[in-house]
Formats: C-alpha cells, sequence, structure tokens
C-alpha cells in the first residue's frame, strides 16, 4: 500500500501549486504594459468598437471579478479564445503541445542514452584519458548555448554536408499522404515506416541542440553519484563475497546511482522548457515554444496565460514523476512513516 | 589432518602512496588460523587491522598497494609478492590471479562480516534477495535452494519470523538485526575462514553480548575458524583462542588468549591491559595509554612504542625489536616484539624522557640549562 499511498498523496499536492501558478500567471500577464485591444484593432480605433471587443473578452470588468471567472473556465478545462489566432486556446495548445513534448522526449533520451553511459565509464576509469575527455565534453556541454548548437549543426549537417534537413520538421504521427517522400502507392505499413524514418531524420539536429545542455549535466551528476556509490559499504561488501565488478556497477551500484539522476531529471525539464522556445525558433518547428513567444508578442492574454500555464503543468508532472519513479527506486522513500 | 595451519601470513606488507609520503600501514606482520580457532587482532585506531584483512581478501584500494609477503590458505597462495627485476614488488607466478581469487576465495572460502552493519546492506534490495544472491554465487544451489538456505540461516541467526522478514529491506531492521543478517550471510556461504571486521563495535552492549553468544554457538556448530579484529579487548578475553596485538602495522605481541591475560610482556599490551576495567582486578584508577598513537607515515624510530611507553629506556629509540618467542612452555607460543627481550644492553640503558613520564616542566628546566 506504500506506493499507493504514496502516489496519491503527491498528485494531491500538485494542487495548490497549479492554483499558485494560474494565479501568478494571471497578475503578471494583467500587469504587462500596452492594451491587447488597441493591438487588435490597429491604431486609432473608434470608442465604440474598442468597448465592444472589450465586452466580448470581458475586459470592461474588473480584475477580481476576471481572477474568479478565469479560474471558474480553467476548471471547467476552458482557457478562453486566442486573441490573434481566433480560436479556442486549448485547441491551439492541443495542436501544439505534442510537438514539444516530443521533442523533449527525445532529447532528453539522448541526454540520458550517452549521459548514463559515459558518466559510469568516467566513474570507473577515474582521472584517466576516458574521465578527461568526458569532463571535457561536458564543460562544452554546458558552457555553450544551445542556439549556437543549432545553428552550427545546421551550417555543418544541412548545409555544407546536406545530410540532415534543418527546417520543417515531420512528426511520427504525419499523415503519410503530406508527405512528398511517401510513396503514394505504399501500403499502410510501409507508408508508416517511411514516414517515421523521414521523421527521424528531421529530429536529429533539434534533439541534439536541446539534448546537449541536458547530457552535460546528466553525465556529470552520473559520475559523481556513482564514484560515491561505488565507495560505499554494500559494494565492498558485495566486491568481499566474489561479485564481478560489472556486476557490482549493473547491479549493485547501478539503482543507488541513479537517485540524484532523477532528482536532477525533473529539475532540468524548466531549462529543457527554457530550451524549447530556442530550439523550435531555430529550427521552425511550430511547438509549444513559438507559440508563447507569438503569444507574448501579441499581448494576447488568454493564450499567454494558456501557454505558461501548460508549461507549469507540465513541469509540476515532470516533478512527481520524478518523485514517483524515486519511490519506484529506493524503498526508503515510499515506506517512510508508513512503519 | 596435516599440522598446516588454515591460514597462514608471513611477512604481509601493505603500503598506501599518498602525496604526503608513504604510508606503511601494514608493515611486515605474520600470524596463524589454525582449523577451528578464533584469532584475535587487537590494536587501536589507527593500528593497521582493517588494512590487514582487506589485504588477506586482496581488497585494497588504490592508492594502497600490498608491496610485500605471503599469505597461504589451504595451501593456495593467495598473496605472494616478490622483488621483480625493477627492484618493484610483483605479483609472484604462484599466487591466485584476481578472477581466480575472486571466484575460488572470496565468500565462499573466506568471508566477511564488516564494522557497520548500517551500510554494510543495500538500500534497495530487499534482506532475503542479497544473502540468496551471494548464497547463489558462491554455493553450488539454485535459486529456489539457495532462498530456503537463506531462510534457514536467518533463523538460525535468530530473526524472528524468517519467512516474513526474508522480504523486508535493510531498512526495516535494527542495527542487532543487521549484524545478524550480515552473520547469516558469511555463514551461509559455507566458508572456512570468517574475518569479522569489528563487527561489534557499532553495536551497543547488551546486543554485543547476544551477537558474541551467537557467534560462539555458531562456531562451535559449523566449525568454522575467525579472524576476529577488534580493538575491545574484553571482547578478545570472551571469545579468542590466541591473540595478536598490532601497534602502527606492526603485531608487537601474539599469545594464547590466556597468556596474554595474565603472562602480559610487551609494555604495550600491559598498557592497554591497565586501561580497560577488569573483573579479576580492583584498582583505584583506570590508568589510560599517554599520548596518541604516531602517524604511519612517519614512524618512531627504534621500537615503534618508545614514544608513549613507560618502561622506554634509550636503546628502544635505536634498536627496532623483531618478534622472540619467550614461551616457557613446548607447545604454546608467546611472541613479543620488544627491546627488552633481546640481548642488546636493554638492563644497562638510561631510561628515556617519553611522553610517559615526561611533564610540562621537565622541559623548561632542560632549556634554561638548570639541570646540569
Amino acid at each position: 500500500m506504500g506506493r499507493l499511498r504514496y502516489t496519491t498523496v503527491r498528485l494531491l499536492q500538485a494542487i495548490p501549486v497549479l492554483l499558485g501558478v494560474v494565479t501568478i500567471t494571471f497578475f503578471l500577464t494583467d500587469a504587462i504594459p500596452g492594451d491587447p485591444v488597441q493591438i487588435m484593432l490597429g491604431p486609432s480605433p473608434s470608442a465604440q468598437q474598442a468597448d465592444a471587443i472589450r465586452a466580448k473578452f470581458g475586459l470592461d470588468q474588473p480584475l477580481y471579478v476576471r481572477y474568479v471567472n478565469y479560474l471558474a473556465d480553467v476548471v471547467r478545462l476552458d482557457l478562453g479564445e486566442s486573441i490573434y489566432y481566433g480560436v479556442p486556446v486549448t485547441q491551439k495548445i492541443m495542436e501544439r503541445l505534442p510537438v514539444t513534448l516530443f521533442l523533449l522526449l527525445s532529447s532528453f533520451t539522448f541526454a540520458l542514452c550517452t549521459a548514463v553511459p559515459l558518466g559510469i565509464l568516467s566513474a570507473k576509469r577515474r582521472n584517466e584519458p576516458t574521465d578527461h575527455v568526458s569532463r571535457i565534453v561536458a564543460l562544452f556541454g554546458v558552457s555553450t548555448p544551445s542556439f549556437w548548437i543549432g545553428l552550427m549543426l545546421i551550417i555543418v549537417f544541412s548545409f555544407k554536408l546536406g545530410w540532415l534537413p534543418a527546417t520543417n520538421i515531420v512528426l511520427p504521427w504525419a499523415d503519410p499522404a503530406s508527405l512528398d517522400a511517401v510513396d503514394p502507392d505504399a501500403s499502410w505499413l510501409v507508408a508508416r515506416w517511411q514516414v517515421v524514418a523521414t521523421s527521424a531524420k528531421h529530429l536529429v539536429l533539434p534533439m541534439i541542440t536541446l539534448g546537449t545542455l541536458q547530457m552535460a549535466a546528466f553525465t556529470r551528476i552520473e559520475r559523481s553519484s556513482m564514484l560515491e556509490v561505488l565507495g560505499e559499504e554494500y559494494v565492498k561488501l558485495a566486491r568481499a563475497y566474489g561479485v564481478s565488478e560489472f556486476t557490482i556497477v549493473r547491479k549493485h551500484a547501478f539503482r543507488n546511482a541513479q537517485l540524484p539522476l532523477l532528482t536532477l531529471v525533473g529539475l532540468q525539464l524548466t531549462s529543457a522548457l527554457g530550451g524549447a522556445v530556442l530550439t523550435e525558433t531555430v529550427f521552425s518547428i511550430n511547438g509549444m515554444g513559438r507559440l508563447i513567444i507569438t503569444a507574448i508578442n501579441n499581448q494576447d492574454f488568454p493564450l499567454v496565460m494558456g501557454t505558461t500555464l501548460v508549461f507549469g503543468l507540465v513541469f509540476v508532472i515532470g516533478v512527481i514523476i520524478t518523485d514517483l519513479s524515486y519511490a519506484l527506486v529506493d524503498p526508503r522513500v515510499s515506506f517512510e512513516g508508513s512503519e | 589432518m596435516t599440522d598446516e595451519p588454515l591460514l597462514k601470513v608471513e611477512n604481509l606488507q601493505t603500503q598506501f602512496f599518498t602525496e604526503e609520503g608513504t604510508v606503511r600501514a601494514v608493515d611486515g606482520i605474520s600470524f596463524e588460523v589454525n582449523e577451528g580457532e578464533i584469532v584475535g587482532l587487537v590494536g587501536e585506531s589507527g593500528a593497521g587491522k582493517s588494512v590487514a584483512t582487506s589485504s588477506i581478501m586482496r581488497l585494497v584500494e588504490t592508492p594502497g598497494q600490498i608491496v610485500g609477503g605471503t599469505v597461504t590458505y589451504k595451501g593456495t597462495k593467495i598473496v605472494d609478492i616478490e622483488e621483480g627485476p625493477d627492484g618493484q614488488p610483483r605479483p609472484s607466478e604462484e599466487m591466485l590471479t584476481d578472477e581466480e581469487m575472486r571466484e575460488q576465495i572470496r565468500g565462499n572460502e573466506i568471508a566477511i562480516i564488516f564494522q557497520d552493519p548500517m551500510e554494510a546492506l543495500n538500500p534497495v534490495f530487499k534482506v532475503g534477495a542479497q544473502l540468496r544472491e551471494f548464497i547463489e554465487l558462491n554455493r553450488d544451489v539454485g535459486s529456489a535452494e539457495a532462498r530456503e538456505i537463506a531462510v534457514d540461516m536467518l533463523r538460525e541467526v535468530g530473526i524472528p519470523e524468517p519467512v516474513k522478514r526474508y522480504d523486508s529491506y535493510p531498512h526495516q531492521f535494527s542495527g542487532g538485526m543487521r549484524q545478524r543478517v550480515l552473520i547469516a550471510m558469511a555463514l551461509a556461504c559455507e566458508p572456512s575462514l570468517i574475518i569479522a571486521d569489528e563487527p561489534t563495535t557499532a553495536l551497543d552492549v547488551t546486543v554485543e553480548g547476544q551477537i558474541i553468544d551467537l557467534v560462539h554457538d555458531l562456531e562451535a556448530k559449523y566449525d568454522t575458524s575467525f579472524v576476529w579484529v577488534t580493538h575491545d579487548l574484553g571482547v578478545v578475553a570472551e571469545i579468542c583462542d590466541r591473540v595478536n596485538v598490532m601497534y602502527l602495522g606492526e603485531i608487537i605481541e601474539s599469545a594464547d588468549v590466556d597468556d596474554l591475560f595474565h603472562d602480559t610482556k610487551h609494555p604495550y599490551t600491559e598498557a592497554l591491559l591497565q586501561s580497560i576495567p577488569r573483573p579479576d582486578q580492583t584498582v583505584e584508577e583506570l590508568e589510560p595509554i599517554v599520548g596518541v598513537m604516531p602517524e604511519a607515515i612517519n614512524p618512531p624510530s627504534g621500537c615503534r612504542f618508545h614514544t608513549r611507553c613507560p618502561d622506554a629506556r634509550t636503546v628502544c629509540r635505536e634498536f627496532h625489536p623483531t618478534e622472540q618467542d619467550v614461551s616457557e612452555a613446548v607447545t604454546a607460543t608467546h611472541r613479543v616484539a620488544c627491546v627488552k627481550y633481546e640481548s642488546i644492553g636493554y638492563e644497562d640503558a638510561r631510561p628515556l624522557e617519553t611522553e610517559a613520564t615526561d611533564d610540562f616542566g621537565s622541559g623548561l628546566i632542560d632549556a634554561s640549562g638548570e639541570d646540569a
């Protein structure tokens, strides 16, 4: 029962956090200088037109009434209508969110798949050449801005070598009919495969761009936590009972060493969301990052609030997943207080 | 059965190569463990006891290195360091490889019980699973059988409801219970020798008593030999057959437990005994040993104990004593490394001003030359 109860508690705890996100976003957005109505109507609109728009969006009401109304709407999953696009905010988000989530997921997968082996290798070969190389790679990774990495990758792999596409990202779930690369006569399975293959080619550069920073941070934390765990008494005990070094790393040390990494993965979600804004801009990907920029540039209040709320939500869910996986890895977490 | 001891340690030397210099943590120790015997390795913190045991298991970690000596276990050389052609120590051809050491010796022949039971179990795995893994690795049994052995062993070491506790995590056990688990672990692998590295130091006294009783019973039942590392002479008196007293990387006295307590030869052992309460002697006040043990990185010249020895004389500063058999009986050996028992003129030498006899005032008078 320990884990189930723990999960429920953590989920309930997310509610006040999200309420805070909604509240802060609402009042911050209101504090932004400039009048959205003016942006919508262009220069010198008639007072009558402006009033009509204000009435339509409820902007003529006092702030606290608007806040309460907004909260009520959010609870009903209604985030209002985008002023700029003229469609419901939720619709716009549903369109863009999968793209960004997909980008985040693939860049984290890339980061973890490279960082974990690299970190373990560094720890096992401490202060040997492998360790130094990994340290330099990590240093490069954390200190290079992602947009620069993106631009360099585009210059080298798209323009100079022509190996990988730099724009017009294709998602694996795209309609095969919309793609030139797909043979129109191919069977469903072949067509699907061609879409996925095209998508993978499109994904490589943005994935590396967004994932490099995470990869660097993860490598360092993996190395240090692995080093620490390898010095633990229970690792010495395993050695004293004739367990091979490989099994020690794979089994006795691995799970314990992943705990600090898990925490970092959850925290890096914020910086990755920020990185997504830049990466999407560099590669012209229509995801949440570009949506939020468009929203801010056009003072599209409902859209700004909606996208920020979703970013907050993604982060909160990320932290919850981190905590839950913590409980899965370390029995001491979920059993705490139950004994 | 041959007369060959189970474990024979000869002139074992382990050094740590640090930036400050070479630490001679274990500096040429020799001792033997016979079958069914519990041999104590006693000394203050920093005497090199734990380094000695990890050297026997070949588990010394960098910057430490075994630089000399031989450890023979059941006729097999598990450590055998010789001088290479370049003058550097190197393993001899007879010495087991790391692979052989891991597969043939660790766990199934020699098992170890660590000092801190709170840290020695892996927090993310169930206690039973950890036991089972080591049993499977070190005995020729399948998973199901290993599980049965594990449960039986948990029952044997006094864990209540062993079937249920098999599926508990280490954090659900108390310190004493965890030490019982570690003892179960060692015994379950059916080794001939168990090295217990201060197994009761981290436990409170009542639990310590229980654990010692348990080891007593199990030792008799399984006929396992023990190397029992401790700084507690009370524990030694209770369970050991023979005792080796270590000081700064050397064994300075080794004797049967009764001889050591009742016919103490070395001033250090004497001092150790005087610093603990004894049921057979009533004293007004305990006498602690003056000063702290010097660092092994720069040991004192001559006899290493002369800086703290109440019996020290000038000759102790120059002459490094080696172990002599001072036993009067033919059957037993009582070896001691003290200048007193060497014929190089201890009797005629002038007593040394040591930390033990020195006080602050005498130093001042010396400096002003008033005593001349």
